[in-house]
């Protein structure tokens, strides 16, 4: 409704322009503060290293939704994913490490898929993403459950555990690789014309259309690379947590559109930057962090992030109005 | 692109070309299940059915009010479950205020929703996110009060779930038929009713001709909020407890009636009626899926796939999510 004021560089005064741009800094440097304020030792090199594994799984995925809700959508299939691509790898039933990039090759492939049906259901039968993508998630846990028939067995090679949890020079691998996705995505939303043309079409589609751009390619595509970065966070994930549930993952839908909320990702779409994303998914891992510091209940991350995400929104949605 | 949805044919009496589908894949259940099980066709089994299908039905009927305004409450099955935690839990201690809470519940949910219309006016934030983070602070506060069923209700108020009218007709069911026919008599006499259609099609169209948009939005994201507080209640009655996890699949299981029913997410088209059959569809599927013996998780892929099929029937151009 708002396309035209949501085109980027429209002027806004003064105010919101600064809220937009420096929000998501202002808010790291203040959780960082708080943390250290009530837990000296949160500066510490080895928790920092700790709340970057953590928060790498998530970030990947946050990557994958910030392209789709650049592109006006919204993916809700992708937890369910992720628990669907860590039951696949143990149904390889592998041993040894070598199986480890057939096994990233057969969860990349399947993702690719699933996120080309949500994009094509998307775009050519003109489904609501919301809805395509939270049939997608039903239908992936259903096949996910019947195959499983409850409970996943199968072995896993020992080198995931390493990917999810270990360290090369102090740097956690899983952070390693988030830097390396990050890196490819953030040349092709911001340097290349790809990336133009993802937020042409997420500003207006139509227009897109009339400048020759064909916005349900460009759409499409960022449904797969959505999925495909789920896909790879659910085996991330799964070394990390070191076993296999038919509930890897749960709630990073959730936590994915939050922290994309956060970084500055407009749902309207077409306004927002990857480093604003990643930002979000750090900030989301820190109040997360912040919450079990101060010895709160577990749950009350929940209520804090529905907190949060309504604010947020709100925050955002008034200064484009403005 | 609102301007699209206007040129809809006038309402005569013929079969709603909405509610084809529905009723094409309720008749394809109904034959199917006389046809494959000798149980399926019961008085006894419809009644069954159509008790079970009473908590869908309220949380169904809340959700088309919802998207009929345009807007869309994934908070419904949050509160559900909190619905059913508080009843539960303050009765427990105090089994005198069981009438009481029963209203208290029913004003709770209400005002949950009454919240969600509210914060969605407000801040222009879409429904979809404000009730998302709706929901994650109620099963939050939820789980921070319990992580197992718990609380009690006095006896008798078993009667709502299992209570037969006559020995026969379920009174939960009954309720929920009720509550259809009068949101369908509403939408279609009162004012108010017609209203909600044109807010639906366009808020500011509807504003233009002095209907006062914003509070006919509050009355149905309100409604939403009070129906799913009966199914809560009735998930009471049916289990004696409060569950924190019982409303976990009922977000998603009432916009499939809704979705089946032909209501268009973005507002302003649809019958009611649609939604009620939809909701028997999905009732006599389940019930027929677990008489051939099929596991809930082929059942879960099926309702995606209904979903989709639905949806992709359906293309509407123009206004969406």
């Amino acid at each position: 409704m708002t396309d035209l004021s949501a085109k980027p560089g429209a002027a806004a005064p003064r105010t919101s322009a600064f809220l937009q741009r420096f929000a998501v800094p202002l808010a790291l440097v203040a959780l960082v503060a708080v943390a250290t304020a009530v837990q000296p030792s949160f500066l510490s090199p080895n928790n920092l290293q700790d709340i970057l594994t953590q928060a790498a799984p998530l970030a990947l995925v946050v990557l994958g939704q910030a392209f789709v809700i650049l592109v006006r959508g919204l993916d809700l299939s992708v937890a369910s994913l992720m628990a669907s691509v860590a039951v696949l790898a143990t149904a390889f039933n592998a041993t040894s490490n070598a199986m480890i990039p057939v096994i990233f090759a057969a969860a990349i492939v399947a993702s690719a898929l699933v996120g080309l049906i949500n994009g094509l259901l998307v775009t050519k039968r003109n489904v609501s993403p919301f809805l395509a993508t939270l049939a997608m998630m039903i239908v992936l846990q259903g096949v996910r459950f019947y195959y499983t028939q409850g409970a996943p067995s199968g072995a896993l090679p020992e080198g995931f555990r390493f990917l999810g949890a270990g360290r090369i020079a102090g740097i956690p691998v899983n952070v390693i690789a988030f830097a390396l996705c990050f890196a490819l995505l953030a040349w092709l939303l911001h340097k290349s014309s790809l990336g133009r043309k993802i937020y042409i079409t997420g500003g207006n589609p139509k227009s897109a259309d009339l400048v020759g751009i064909r916005s349900d390619r460009v759409t499409i595509l960022c449904y797969v690379i959505c999925s495909v970065m789920a896909g790879i966070a659910g085996l991330f994930l799964v070394g990390f947590v070191g076993t296999v549930d038919n509930w890897v993952g749960r709630g990073y839908e959730l936590d994915a559109i939050v922290a994309c909320v956060i970084g500055g990702i407009a749902l309207s779409g077409g306004r927002g930057t990857l480093w604003g994303a990643a930002a979000g998914a750090l900030i989301l891992v820190l109040i997360f962090n912040i919450v079990i510091i101060l010895g709160l209940p577990v749950q009350a991350q929940m209520i804090i992030k529905g907190l949060i995400i309504i604010i947020a929104a709100a925050l955002f949605a008034k200064a484009v109005k403005a | 692109m609102a301007l699209t949805d206007t040129n809809r044919p006038a309402r005569r009496w013929r079969l709603d070309p909405s509610l084809i589908i529905v009723v094409l894949l309720l008749a394809a259940v109904v034959i199917a299940g006389f046809a494959l099980s000798d149980r399926f066709g019961t008085t006894r089994n419809f009644m069954n059915v159509l008790e079970q299908a009473s908590a869908l039905g309220f949380a169904s009927l809340g959700q088309a009010l919802v998207v009929l305004v345009g807007g869309i409450d994934l908070s419904i099955g949050a509160v559900v479950t909190a619905s059913t935690v508080l009843m539960a839990g303050v009765v427990e201690t105090n089994p005198a205020l069981m009438i009481p809470m029963i209203f208290g519940t029913l004003l709770f949910g209400a005002a949950i929703g009454f919240m969600n219309g509210y914060v969605t006016l407000r801040t222009g934030v879409h429904p979809l996110i404000v009730t998302l983070g709706t929901a994650s602070i109620l099963q939050g506060a939820v789980l921070i009060y319990t992580l197992q069923p718990t609380g009690g209700v006095p006896f008798w108020f078993e009667e709502f779930a299992y209570g037969r009218i006559g020995g026969v007709v379920p009174i939960s069911g009954v309720v929920m038929l009720l509550c259809f026919a009068l949101v369908w008599a509403f939408l279609k006499y009162s004012q108010t009713g017609r209203a909600i259609y044109a807010v639906g099609g366009s808020p500011e169209a509807a504003r233009l001709t002095g209907i006062r948009a914003s509070r006919i939005t509050l009355l149905a994201y309100s409604a939403s909020g009070f129906f799913a507080a009966l199914a809560g209640a009735y998930y009471v009655s049916r289990t004696g407890v409060g569950d924190p996890r019982v409303g976990d699949p009922m977000t998603l299981a009432s916009i499939t009636p809704v979705i089946l029913g032909g209501l268009i997410l973005g507002g302003g088209k649809g019958n009611i009626l649609g939604v009620l059959l939809g909701v028997f569809l999905i009732s006599l599927l389940s019930n027929l899926l677990n008489y051939m013996n099929v596991s809930t998780f082929i059942q879960w892929v099926i309702q995606g796939l209904i979903i989709i099929f639905a949806v992709s029937i359906y293309v509407h151009k123009g206004k969406k999510l």
